[in-house]
C-alpha cells in the first residue's frame, strides 16, 4: 500500500526545548495509526504538523507524495477532531456540521444531504436544531467527528478525542470510531496516551517518547515484542529484570536458566528480560527452579495481583488462583512468554 | 421590624440616587421660571431647549464625537485585545497593567497632560484634539471589556475553523468574532457613554470653538440659570434609560431561547 502521509526528518522545538527530534513517520493509506506516548512525548505536535498548525523548523511533510510543509491549514485535505471538541457554540448542530461545506460554497441542497448523511453516520439523527451546549460530552464528540468528516477528507486526525469521556462511554465510542473508519474507508491518525485504547483500535501503533519513536508495529508486536524497557513498561504491566543471554535460546535470570525463543544476541551477553504478569504460572515450590515468597495480594476483579519476592527481584503476578502472603511458591514461565531485549534502550530491532 | 429597616435603608439609598434627578425632571415641566415653586405644567422649557441653537449644536457635537470615538476605539481596542491575548504571559501582564493606568488615572491628569502634549506639538485645540482624546481614553475600557471573553474562549475553535477550510480572516469572522461579540458590544456601549459623559477631558481639549453638552451645561449653570437645563437633563436621562432597556433586551431574549 502506498504512503498517504510522510513525515521526513521533522524537527520542532519551542523555546529551545526539542519537541520532535528529526522525526520520521510513514502513514499508509486507509490505515488506523495511533501515536501513543506519555504527555510531552510530541505525539500531539506531530499531529499538528500534519494539520498545519505547527511549522517545523526543519524537515518535510508529504501528502500523497507532494510537499505540503508550507501549505496553511485551510488548504490541506486533512481534518481534525480536537481534544475538547472545539465546536462553534454560536451555531446549532446542523450549522456546526455544515461549516466546512458553507466555506466551500456548496449548494444548499447538497449541504442538506451531506449533513444528514453525517448525522446518520454518527447516530445523531434528529439533533439538527439542538444547541451544541445542550449536548452531552459524547454527543458533542459525535458532532465534532461529523463536522470533520463532512468535507470528505482523505485523512482524519484525532487528538485524544475520547479523553474527556467516562470509561463506559469511551469503550462505546472506540467501537463506533472503528466502524466509522471502516465505513468511510479513510486513514485515521489517532493520538492517545491510553495504551489499552491504542491496542484495541489500531492497525499500527507508534510508541513515542521525548520526541523520538520507540517502536512501530501492530498491537500484537508492540505488546509481545517490545524493543526496549520503556515500551515494555508503557504497554501494559511488565516485569523487567536484568539477565544474561548464555547462548542462543538459553537465558539466565535470578540464578535460574530458562530456555527461550530468542537468538542472535551472542554468548554471555547482559540483556533485559520482560515477562508479563499474566504469563507467570503459580506452582508448588518443589516443582519449579524459580522460587519466591508472596508479599502482598490485591483483588483486582478478574484476577488477583500478587507481589512475589525472589532472590533479587520483586515480581508482579496476575493469577486467578490466590496464595496468602508469606506462602512460598514456585513460578513457571514457558519459553514463549520470555521476551529478551538488548541492554541499550532504543537500539534493538 | 427587621424587614422595615431593610426596606427603609433601600429606600434611602434609592432616594439619594434618584430624588435629585426626579426633582430636576419634575421642574423641567414648570411653566414658571422658578426652580422652587411649581406654577403649572408645560412643555415650554422643552420647546425652548430645541430652539436653542447653542445647545443643539452642542448636542450634535456630543453625538458625533461619541459615535466616531467609540467606533474607532472599539475597532482599535478589539485588535489590541486580541494581540495582547496572544502575547506570552510576562509581556501580556505588563501591557495589561499599562492599559489599566489611564482607567485609574484621574480625568484631570489625562486632560491637562494631553492639553500640554498637544500644545508642545503645536496642534491647535479643537474638534480633532477632543476626538483624539476621547478615542484614547476609550480604548482601555474596550480592551478591558473584551479581554475576559477572549480568555474564556476556546482557541482551538479558531483552529477548527481553519481546519475546515476557512482562511484566517474568515475563521476570525466566523469563529472568534461571534464569541467575543458580547464583550465588543459592552465595550462599545461603555465607550459611548464615557464619551457622552465626559466633561473634564473635553473641557481641557476643546479650545474655544467646540462645545459639547457637558461643557455647555457647565458654562450655562455658571452664568444664566434657566429651566431648559432641566429639560436637557430630562432628555438625557430618558435617552440613557432607552439605551439601557435596548441593551438589556437581547440578553433577555437569549435567556428565553436557552430555556426553550
Amino acid at each position: 500500500m502506498k504512503n498517504i502521509i510522510e513525515l521526513q526528518n521533522i524537527h520542532v522545538s519551542f523555546d529551545g526545548e526539542t519537541i520532535l527530534d528529526h522525526f520520521n513517520l510513514n502513514i499508509r493509506d486507509k490505515e488506523f495509526v495511533t501515536l501513543l506516548g506519555p504527555s510531552g512525548c510530541g505525539k500531539t505536535t506531530s499531529l499538528r504538523a500534519i494539520a498545519g498548525f505547527v511549522q517545523p523548523q526543519a524537515g518535510k511533510v508529504l501528502f500523497e507524495g507532494k510537499d505540503i510543509t508550507k501549505l496553511p491549514p485551510h488548504k490541506r485535505q486533512v481534518n481534525t477532531v480536537f481534544q475538547r471538541y472545539a465546536l462553534f457554540s454560536h451555531y446549532n448542530v446542523f450549522e456546526n456540521i455544515a461549516f466546512g461545506l458553507r466555506i466551500s460554497k456548496t449548494p444548499e441542497k447538497e449541504i442538506k444531504e451531506r449533513v444528514h448523511e453525517m448525522l446518520a453516520l454518527v447516530n445523531l439523527k434528529g439533533f439538527e436544531n439542538r444547541n451544541v451546549a445542550q449536548l452531552s460530552g459524547g454527543q458533542q464528540q459525535r458532532v465534532a467527528i461529523a463536522r470533520a468528516l463532512v468535507n470528505n477528507p482523505k485523512v482524519l486526525l484525532l487528538d485524544e478525542p475520547l479523553a474527556a469521556l467516562d470509561l463506559k462511554l469511551r469503550k462505546g465510542m472506540q467501537n463506533e470510531l472503528l466502524r466509522i473508519q471502516r465505513q468511510m474507508g479513510i486513514t485515521f491518525v489517532y493520538v492517545t496516551h491510553d495504551q489499552e485504547e491504542a491496542l484495541t483500535m489500531s492497525d499500527t501503533v507508534v510508541v513515542m517518547k521525548d520526541g523520538l519513536i520507540q517502536q512501530i508495529g501492530t498491537p500484537e508486536d508492540i505488546y509481545n515484542e517490545p524493543t526496549n524497557p520503556f515500551v515494555a513498561d508503557f504497554i501494559g504491566e511488565s516485569n523487567i529484570l536484568p539477565g544474561t543471554m548464555l547462548k542462543d535460546y538459553l537465558v539466565e535470570f535470578e540464578g535460574v536458566e530458562f530456555p527461550c525463543v530468542d537468538a542472535g544476541f551472542g554468548e554471555n551477553v547482559a540483556v533485559d528480560v520482560v515477562v508479563r504478569p499474566e504469563d507467570i504460572k503459580i506452582r508448588e515450590p518443589e516443582e519449579e527452579a524459580l522460587h519466591g515468597v508472596v508479599e502482598t495480594v490485591t483483588f483486582k476483579g478478574v484476577h488477583y495481583e500478587m507481589m512475589v519476592r525472589s532472590a533479587n527481584y520483586l515480581w508482579k503476578i496476575h493469577s486467578i488462583t490466590c496464595r496468602e502472603p508469606g506462602t512460598k511458591i514456585g513460578m513457571k514461565i514457558i519459553p514463549e512468554y520470555i521476551h529478551i531485549m538488548a541492554k541499550e534502550a532504543g537500539t534493538a530491532n | 421590624m427587621r424587614r422595615f429597616i431593610q426596606k427603609s435603608y433601600m429606600g434611602l439609598v434609592f432616594g439619594f440616587l434618584y430624588l435629585p434627578i426626579a426633582y430636576l425632571i419634575f421642574f423641567s415641566f414648570n411653566s414658571g421660571k422658578s426652580k422652587v415653586i411649581f406654577s403649572g405644567f408645560s412643555f415650554k422649557n422643552y420647546v425652548n431647549l430645541f430652539q436653542d441653537e447653542q445647545i443643539m449644536q452642542a448636542l450634535l457635537n456630543t453625538l458625533i464625537i461619541a459615535a466616531i470615538s467609540s467606533v474607532v476605539a472599539t475597532i482599535l481596542g478589539t485588535m489590541a485585545a486580541i494581540g495582547i491575548q496572544r502575547l506570552r504571559k510576562l509581556p501580556r501582564n505588563a501591557i495589561m497593567n499599562i492599559t489599566y493606568m489611564p482607567v485609574l488615572n484621574p480625568d484631570i491628569i489625562t486632560g491637562v497632560s494631553m492639553m500640554l502634549f498637544f500644545s508642545v506639538l503645536g496642534i491647535s485645540l479643537g474638534y480633532g484634539t477632543v476626538l483624539l482624546a476621547h478615542i484614547t481614553f476609550n480604548i482601555p475600557y474596550v480592551i478591558l471589556a473584551i479581554s475576559p471573553k477572549l480568555r474564556q474562549m476556546d482557541v482551538s475553535v479558531y483552529e477548527a475553523a481553519m481546519d475546515l477550510g476557512a482562511s484566517p480572516t474568515v475563521a476570525f469572522r466566523k469563529a472568534i468574532l461571534p464569541q467575543i461579540m458580547p464583550g465588543i458590544i459592552s465595550g462599545f456601549m461603555m465607550a459611548l457613554t464615557l464619551s457622552v459623559d465626559d466633561f473634564v477631558v473635553t473641557f481641557f481639549l476643546k479650545g474655544v470653538e467646540v462645545e459639547t453638552l457637558a461643557t455647555v451645561i457647565y458654562t450655562t449653570t455658571k452664568t444664566r440659570i434657566n429651566l431648559s437645563m432641566n429639560a436637557l437633563c430630562g432628555v438625557m436621562v430618558i435617552v440613557v434609560l432607552i439605551i439601557l432597556i435596548i441593551a438589556n433586551l437581547p440578553a433577555k431574549q437569549n435567556a428565553k431561547k436557552r430555556e426553550e
